[in-house]
């Protein structure tokens, strides 16, 4: 008959010592969530600490206001960060900071899935920080810029232009500027890009640059 | 026996390997050493029945040789060590033998960037070539680097160089290497950097005469960039002919 034995003490804190072995090994492995939704809020904690938890940007690192951001430009941005086809120049400082952030999204489903969270974060509208002639601004916003970006610079994925209206002024400004110098636009592959730098040479000077943006600092988002 | 398991491609790569393998045999053994001789000792004299355990506080003569005698052994290995590695660390980082080629290479969160001269072989003129991510460099040739940090410090490493030099912004640190190998390395950061610092990575391609002359002549040219690459391979998201000035 079989003898019955019981388990000495020494072999149950062994028994015990090899799950919490196991399930420590274990706690670490979460793969994220599978809701879209979720996963964009996961992911986003990697933007934070640049463009904020709300999305409201850091002009000390260069990083934009992306708050309400609609998920298709997000997104195509995104795509040419990871593909190198902006973000590689040189001189783009802050392009070649953003680039490793978007390297380090793993799919395109993740690219989506973060996109969408910035497109769902309220929009934020910060007091402008250049001085220019509105008026003059005006004019030359809808002889030039209008015609993509919409009347009320609200913009128009058919022609994958931005919104521009309630986007930081210092922000806009400075992708002008690198958009001139051909620090943003100059990849063959960058078609919305390319299409800029010559739109951005027809504000000639800074004092143009300054106008377009205290226009485009009285329209609401 | 590092290249085994990592190329070397510098003039300098074994020197580093010969003294690593050095400081790895003589404190490997002595650890090995010390490590059996404790065990043993712990076997030996662990408590038993009718044999208390004894305290020992080493003062006695025959038990303070176990301490001295290891010591003084340590301090020759050290010098052992210090004397090679004194030799490694002048011929490396304070005798730069003269440069062929000087380059200028730029760390920022994340990112590496190089400005290497254009044909002309100048730095500083029309046709320098900037470039992100990639440096092309000629295999024997001696080039000294003038290493900058645009933001915090970061340091530049090619491990199959066996190179590594901090960058501290507001500093220009010069160094050398002389690749002997042909082909693309990794450059890492090795000083953490940020919340990028993992991906901050770049390539170092090695390029024989004819085919550095060829991505010289390609990218100090806009007009000829979109000719066939260099057999030297280029990452597929890397376009040099964009990141050019």
């Amino acid at each position: 008959m079989r003898e019955n034995k019981k388990l000495a003490p020494r072999q149950i804190m062994f028994g015990i010592s090899l799950l919490l072995v196991f399930g420590f090994s274990v706690a670490g492995c979460g793969l994220g969530s599978t809701n879209a939704a979720m996963r964009g809020q996961e992911l986003f904690q990697n933007c934070a600490p640049c463009h904020q938890a709300d999305g409201s940007g850091n002009p000390q690192v260069g990083a934009p206001n992306i708050a309400g951001m609609k998920a298709w430009y997000v997104q195509a941005q995104l795509q040419k960060f990871r593909a190198g086809t902006r973000g590689m120049h040189f001189s783009d400082v802050e392009g070649m900071r953003m680039r490793p952030m978007a390297v380090s999204l793993a799919s395109d489903d993740d690219v989506k899935a973060v996109a969408q969270y910035v497109e769902s974060l309220p929009t934020v509208k910060h007091a402008p920080t250049l001085t220019g002639d509105a008026h003059a601004g005006d004019n030359q916003f809808h002889l030039v810029c209008a015609s993509c970006h919409g009347i009320n610079g609200e913009g128009n994925p058919d022609l994958k232009a931005p919104r521009l209206a309630g986007v930081d002024d210092w922000y806009l400004a400075t992708q002008l500027r690198k958009f001139k110098a051909g620090i943003r636009g100059n990849n063959s592959k960058d078609m919305e890009g390319r299409l800029m730098r010559p739109m951005s040479r027809v504000l000639t000077d800074e004092d143009a640059i300054r106008n377009v943006m205290a226009y485009l600092d009285t329209l609401n988002p | 026996m590092y290249e085994r398991y990592i190329t070397a491609a510098s003039t300098y790569a074994h020197s580093i390997d010969h003294l690593f393998l050095l400081i790895a045999a003589l404190v490997g053994f002595w650890l090995i050493l010390a490590e059996v001789v404790l065990f043993a000792l712990v076997i030996k004299y662990r408590e038993k029945e009718g044999r208390p355990t004894r305290h020992i506080t080493g003062e006695e003569k025959e038990l303070h040789r176990w301490i001295t005698i290891p010591h003084v052994l340590v301090i020759l290995c050290d010098i052992v060590i210090v004397v090679p590695a004194i030799l490694v660390w002048y011929n490396i980082k304070q005798a730069q033998p003269p440069a062929e080629q000087t380059v200028r290479v730029y760390a920022q969160q994340w990112a590496w960037s190089f400005q290497e001269p254009g044909p002309d072989g100048k730095l500083d003129t029309e046709d320098d070539i900037r470039t992100v991510g990639e440096l092309h460099v000629t295999v024997n040739a001696t080039y000294h680097f003038e290493l900058m940090s645009r933001d915090v410090v970061h340091s530049f490493a090619i491990p199959s160089f066996r190179l590594k030099q901090d960058a501290l912004p507001g500093r220009t640190i010069t160094g050398w290497f002389r690749p002997n190998r042909v082909g693309t390395y990794d450059i890492q950061c090795t000083q953490m950097c940020g919340l990028g610092h993992a991906l901050m990575a770049g390539r170092v391609i090695v390029e024989t005469q004819q085919d550095h002359a060829a991505w010289l002549i390609r990218n100090a040219n806009p007009s000829l960039a979109s000719l066939p690459a260099a057999p030297a391979p280029v990452p597929e998201n890397t376009t040099m002919a964009e990141a050019r000035r």
